[in-house]
C-alpha cells in the first residue's frame, strides 16, 4: 500500500497550491481528483468565464469603435468560437498543473476519494475498481458546486447553471438570470454584450448582496444604463418550458412577474461538497454543512484538515489557496497564524469591475471603528476621460484617528488589478497617510487610490 | 542649522573610534571635502572627510578620547553662527523643522515630515541617520561623513565598507536596541500613545511590529496594571509600566534637551503678582449672557488680549536675545502651552496685536483644538515670541515656567479662586489669581518684568479696556 505524508483529495486551486507547497516543504504527497486537476476555478469558473469576458470586452471595444473614428461594417461575433478560445484556455492551464504535479513528484490518484479511517484514503476510480493509500496527514480541498433551485430542475439546456453556460454555444435572444452575485452579474454582461436581453432577478434589496451599497447601486446604474433589467428584491417563482421558450414568473412578494426568454441561468450560489468522504465518522464537524476547521486549518480531527469552499466562504480561488499554504505550514510545525480574510481581496470582472477588499463601510461602522470615508470617482481622472472609462470610484473605509486603512472599494475599469495595492498597504499596515503619499504616475487610473485616500484625510487634490 | 557629527562605523565590528587627531578646530571653516579629522578604528587609522560646510562650533571628543559609534563627537553650524553650540531654534519647544538645506534620506524626511505634523521637532537637523531609520539610504553617505583610509586603495576599502554595511543592514532581521521595525500604523498608534516599541515583541517578518502586537502588548500592560492595582483609579490612556525603561518619544526627547538647555543657558528670575480678576469674572458671564456674542471667550483669551496689550507697550518684553543685542520683535505672536499625554505643544496665536478679543478666541479655540488632535499646520507652531502657560484647570495657585528659547520671557498662570484680599482697610472676598513671570535676565532686568505685571494687572482689573 502506497504511503505518504499527506493526501489531498481535491485538486482545485486551494489543493494543487497546498500540494505544491508540501512538496516544496519535503513531504511525499499524494493528490486524489476526480476530475482534471485545476479544480472549478481552471475548469468551470474563473479562468474561462475571464476568457469569455474578455472576448466581451473586445466586441464591446470595437462596437465602440465608431466613436473612435474607427469604422466596422458587419460586425458579428461567432459565439462558439469565443467558448471555443475559452476552453483552450482552461485546457492549457489545466496541463499546466499536471506538470507542476510532475515537477514537484506528486502522485495523482485519478478518481473519488474517501476516508476509511483517520489514515487511509481509498480511490475509486471509475472501472478501474479502488484503491488504498496511507497518509499521515489528510487534507480536504473537495470545494464546492452549484446550488440548485427547487423549481427550476437543471436540464442543460433550457435551464443552466454557470457549468452549462460555460459551454453553451448559442446566445439566448432573451435569458433571465437568477441570483445577482458574481456569477450573475458576469453572465448578466457577458450576455448583454453578444445581445441577449438580460433579466437580473436578485432576492436581496441590492445586486451584490454582502458588497458595499454605494458599490452595488452604481453597477445597478450601469447595467439599467446598457439595458439590462435589474429586479432586486424579487425571487424566483416558477419557471415554465415550452419548445424554445420558457416562461419565467418572479415576485417581489406583492406582483408576480412574468419574462419570456429562451433559457434561465440559475447562479443563486454554491454549496459544501463535504458528503460521501466518510468524515462523519471520524469527528469532524460540521456547520450547515461546511467542514469547521480553527486557525490552523484543523478539523475537529487532528489528523484531518480542510481548506477551501468546503470550509466556507469567501468562496474565492485565491483564499483557498492561501487556506492551502497555511494549512501546510502549521502541519509541519512553521506558522501559527491563521488566514487574515481582511486581506483577501475579491474581484467581479464584468465591466464595470468591482473589487473589493476588507470591510464595507457599514461593517466597519457595526465594529465600532470610527470610520473615515476617502471617495474618488474615475470621471475626475485624466486617464480615466482619455481611456473612456469613466464610470465608478476607488472608495477607501479608514479608522479616522490614526488613518489603518479597513477596506477599499473599487468600481470601474481596471478594478481588479487596483486593488493589489491596497492589498499591500493593509499587509504592511500602511494609512492613508502612505497610501496618499506615495507618488503614483500621471496618467493612470491608480491615481484615484492615491486621491481616495488624500480624500480620507480630507485633502484630495483632483476633486 | 547646527549639524552633528557622528562618530562612524567604520567596520563591522567597530564599536567605538579614538580620534587621533583634529585637522580642524573650533571656529575653523569647514568646506565639503575637507578632512576634519583622523579616527583610529579596530582595523585601520582613517580620515574623516567632511560632506557638509560650515563652520566647527564645538569639538565633543578631544584628541587621544574614544567615542562608541553614533555618539556626537562635534557640531557643525552651517550658518556660520560661533560660539552657540546649538543654534536656538525660534519659538517653542514644538517649533517644526521647515527648511532643510540639504537633501535628506527618505527615512529622514519622512520621520521630519511626521515629526512637523505632530508637532515634534527636532532643533538639530539629525545628518547622521540613526539605525532605527533607513539603514541603507544612509549607508552610502557615512553619516555625513566620507570615509577615507589612509594610504593607498583608499576608496576600494571605503566602498566595501560600504558594501559591507548594506549586506549587515539589509539582512538584520532581529530587533536590536537602536533598530526597531514597525508597521506606518504601529509607528503612529505607539508616537501618540507615548509606547516605547522597544518593549514590544514584534511577530511580523523579521521580527516587525504589528498592530495585533501592540494590542498584545497594551493589554498585557492593562493586565499587569490590573494585578498591581485592584483598586479603582482614573482611567488614562496609557499606564506606564512600573519598573520599566521607557523610552522618550521624538517630542519628548526635544522637551528635554531644549527644557535643559534653556535653563543652562539663560539666567532665568522671576516676579510674581497676585490679579484681582473679579472684574474678568463679571465681564465674561456677561459676555457669555450675550446673544450677540456666540463665540465662547475664556479666561486664558482675555489673558492673551491682555498681554498682547502689555507687550505692546513694552516691547522689550517681546524680543530674543542675540548675539551683543536684543532683537524686539515686529509681531506679537503668543503660544499657548497645550498639554499632551506625555509632553506638551506650544500653538501659537499669530499677530496678536491686531485682533479683538472675540477674534482672539475664534482663533485660539480653532488653534488649541488642531494641536490637540495633532492637526497643528506648521504655521500654527512656528514663530513665537511669548508664551502663556496656563494651569488654571487645576488647584494650583502659582508655579514658574522655564523660557521657551530663543523668546525672552513666560507668563505661568495660576486658578482663579475666591481669596480675601484687603480693599480700602476691609478684607473682602474677591476672585484672584497668580501670574509669575520668567525673564531672561540677559536682556531684562527686574524692573522691566515688575513693570509688565504692573501694566497687565491693570489691564485686567479694568478689563473693559481689553474690548474696545
Amino acid at each position: 500500500m502506497a504511503q505518504y505524508d499527506l493526501v489531498v483529495i481535491g485538486a482545485g486551486p486551494g489543493g494543487y497550491v497546498a500540494a505544491i507547497r508540501a512538496a516544496q516543504l519535503g513531504l511525499k504527497v499524494a493528490v486524489v481528483e476526480r476530475e482534471r486537476p485545476g479544480g472549478v476555478c481552471l475548469n468551470w469558473g474563473c479562468i474561462p468565464s475571464k476568457a469569455i469576458l474578455t472576448s466581451a470586452e473586445l466586441y464591446e471595444a470595437v462596437k465602440e469603435g465608431e466613436r473612435h473614428g474607427i469604422k466596422t461594417r458587419g460586425l458579428s461575433c461567432d459565439y462558439a468560437q469565443v467558448i471555443k478560445r475559452s476552453r483552450e484556455v482552461a485546457d492549457r492551464l489545466a496541463k499546466g498543473v499536471e506538470f507542476l504535479f510532475r515537477k514537484n513528484r506528486i502522485a495523482l490518484f485519478s478518481g473519488t476519494g474517501r476516508l476509511e479511517g483517520k489514515n487511509r484514503v481509498v480511490v475509486e476510480a471509475n472501472g478501474t475498481g479502488a484503491r488504498q493509500i496511507e497518509a499521515e496527514r489528510i487534507l480536504i480541498a473537495t470545494g464546492s458546486g452549484e446550488r440548485s433551485l427547487p423549481g427550476a430542475e437543471v436540464d442543460g439546456k433550457q435551464i443552466l447553471t454557470s457549468r452549462e453556460a460555460l459551454l453553451d454555444t448559442e446566445v439566448p435572444e432573451a435569458i433571465v438570470i437568477i441570483g445577482g452575485g458574481a456569477v450573475g452579474v458576469e453572465f448578466a454582461y457577458i450576455y448583454s454584450v453578444f445581445g441577449s436581453r438580460v433579466t437580473l432577478v436578485e432576492m436581496e434589496k441590492q445586486l451584490l448582496p454582502g458588497v458595499d451599497a454605494e458599490v452595488a447601486r452604481e453597477l445597478e446604474r450601469s447595467f439599467k444604463k446598457r439595458g439590462i433589467e435589474v429586479l432586486t428584491g424579487t425571487r424566483f417563482h416558477s419557471v415554465e418550458k415550452f419548445p424554445g421558450r420558457v416562461e419565467v414568473m418572479v415576485t417581489n412578494g406583492t406582483e408576480i412577474k412574468r419574462r419570456t426568454a429562451q433559457k434561465v441561468l440559475v447562479a443563486v450560489g454554491r454549496v459544501p461538497l463535504s458528503g460521501g468522504l466518510g468524515l462523519d465518522t471520524l469527528g469532524v464537524e460540521f456547520d450547515r454543512g461546511y467542514i469547521k476547521v480553527n486557525q490552523q486549518m484543523r478539523t475537529a480531527n487532528d489528523r484531518i484538515y480542510a481548506i477551501g469552499d468546503v470550509i466556507g466562504p469567501p468562496l474565492l480561488a485565491h483564499a483557498a489557496s492561501e487556506e492551502g499554504v497555511v494549512a501546510v505550514e502549521c502541519m509541519t510545525g512553521r506558522r501559527e497564524q491563521g488566514v487574515d480574510h481582511l486581506r483577501i481581496p475579491a474581484c467581479i470582472y464584468c465591466q464595470p469591475q468591482i473589487a473589493v477588499l476588507g470591510l464595507s463601510e457599514e461593517q466597519a461602522v457595526a465594529r465600532g471603528y470610527d470610520v473615515t470615508v476617502g471617495r474618488f470617482p474615475f470621471r475626475a481622472l485624466g486617464k480615466a476621460i482619455a481611456a473612456g472609462h469613466e464610470e465608478g470610484f476607488v472608495k477607501i473605509v479608514a479608522e479616522k484617528h490614526y488613518g489603518e486603512i479597513l477596506g477599499c472599494h473599487i468600481i470601474g475599469y481596471g478594478a481588479t488589478d487596483l486593488i493589489a495595492e491596497v492589498g499591500l498597504a493593509r499587509t504592511l499596515e500602511a494609512t492613508t497617510t502612505e497610501l496618499g503619499g506615495t507618488v503614483h504616475a500621471h496618467p493612470t487610473l491608480s491615481e484615484a487610490i492615491m486621491e481616495a485616500a488624500l480624500d480620507a484625510e480630507g485633502r484630495a487634490i483632483n476633486i | 542649522m547646527a549639524i552633528e557629527i557622528l562618530m562612524p562605523r567604520l567596520s563591522d565590528t567597530m564599536e567605538e573610534g579614538k580620534i587621533l587627531r583634529w585637522l580642524k578646530q573650533v571656529g575653523d571653516r569647514v568646506e565639503v571635502g575637507d578632512i576634519i579629522a583622523e579616527v583610529e578604528t579596530d582595523k585601520a587609522d582613517m580620515e574623516m572627510e567632511a560632506l557638509d560646510a560650515g563652520v566647527l562650533v564645538e569639538i565633543r571628543v578631544r584628541e587621544g578620547e574614544s567615542a562608541p559609534v553614533g555618539a556626537v563627537i562635534a557640531i557643525l553650524s552651517e550658518d556660520g553662527v560661533s560660539g552657540v553650540a546649538v543654534e536656538p531654534q525660534p519659538s517653542t519647544a514644538a517649533q517644526p523643522q521647515v527648511s532643510s538645506p540639504l537633501p535628506l534620506s527618505a527615512a529622514q524626511e519622512r520621520e521630519q515630515a511626521h515629526a512637523a505634523e505632530e508637532g515634534q521637532p527636532d532643533s538639530i537637523e539629525r545628518r547622521a541617520t540613526p539605525k532605527s531609520m533607513s539603514a541603507l539610504s544612509s549607508a552610502p553617505r557615512q553619516e555625513g561623513i566620507a570615509v577615507r583610509q589612509t594610504g593607498k586603495g583608499a576608496e576600494r576599502k571605503v566602498r566595501e565598507i560600504r558594501e559591507s554595511r548594506m549586506r549587515r543592514d539589509l539582512a538584520e532581521a532581529q530587533p536590536t536596541p537602536e533598530r526597531v521595525l514597525a508597521s506606518p500604523l504601529v509607528r503612529r498608534m505607539a508616537e501618540e500613545q507615548g509606547i516605547d516599541l522597544s518593549q514590544v515583541r514584534g511577530s511580523g517578518p523579521g521580527g516587525r511590529i504589528v498592530k495585533h502586537d501592540l494590542e498584545a502588548y497594551l493589554s498585557q500592560v492593562r493586565r499587569e496594571e490590573q494585578l498591581s492595582q485592584p483598586a479603582e483609579r482614573p482611567e488614562t490612556a496609557v499606564v506606564p509600566l512600573r519598573g520599566a525603561k521607557e523610552q522618550f518619544s521624538r517630542m519628548r526627547m526635544t522637551i528635554a534637551k531644549r527644557m535643559a538647555e534653556s535653563m543652562r543657558e539663560i539666567p532665568h528670575f522671576y516676579v510674581t503678582c497676585e490679579i484681582d480678576m473679579s472684574e474678568v469674572v463679571r465681564l465674561r458671564a456677561a459676555l457669555q449672557a450675550s446673544d450677540r456674542v456666540s463665540t465662547e471667550v475664556t479666561y486664558t483669551h482675555f489673558l492673551i488680549k491682555a498681554v498682547a496689550l502689555a507687550l505692546e507697550r513694552h516691547p522689550r518684553l517681546n524680543a530674543s536675545f542675540v548675539e551683543d543685542g536684543r532683537e524686539i520683535k515686529a509681531e506679537i505672536n503668543i503660544g499657548l502651552a497645550v498639554a499632551l499625554e506625555d509632553g506638551l505643544i506650544v500653538p501659537v496665536l499669530h499677530q496678536c496685536e491686531k485682533l479683538s478679543l472675540l477674534e482672539i478666541a475664534a482663533q485660539a479655540h480653532a488653534l488649541v483644538e488642531r494641536a490637540r488632535t495633532g492637526k497643528p499646520t506648521s504655521e500654527d507652531l512656528s514663530g513665537g515670541t511669548f508664551t502663556i502657560s496656563n494651569m488654571g484647570m487645576l488647584p494650583i495657585d502659582h508655579f514658574t515656567a522655564i523660557i521657551n528659547p530663543p523668546q525672552g520671557a513666560i507668563l505661568a498662570v495660576g486658578a482663579i479662586k475666591e481669596r480675601p484680599v484687603v480693599r480700602d482697610g476691609q478684607i473682602r472676598v474677591a476672585h484672584t489669581m497668580m501670574v509669575t513671570l520668567s525673564c531672561d535676565h540677559r536682556i531684562l532686568d527686574g524692573v522691566a518684568g515688575g513693570r509688565f505685571l504692573a501694566e497687565l494687572k491693570q489691564l485686567l482689573e479694568n478689563p473693559v479696556g481689553l474690548l474696545v
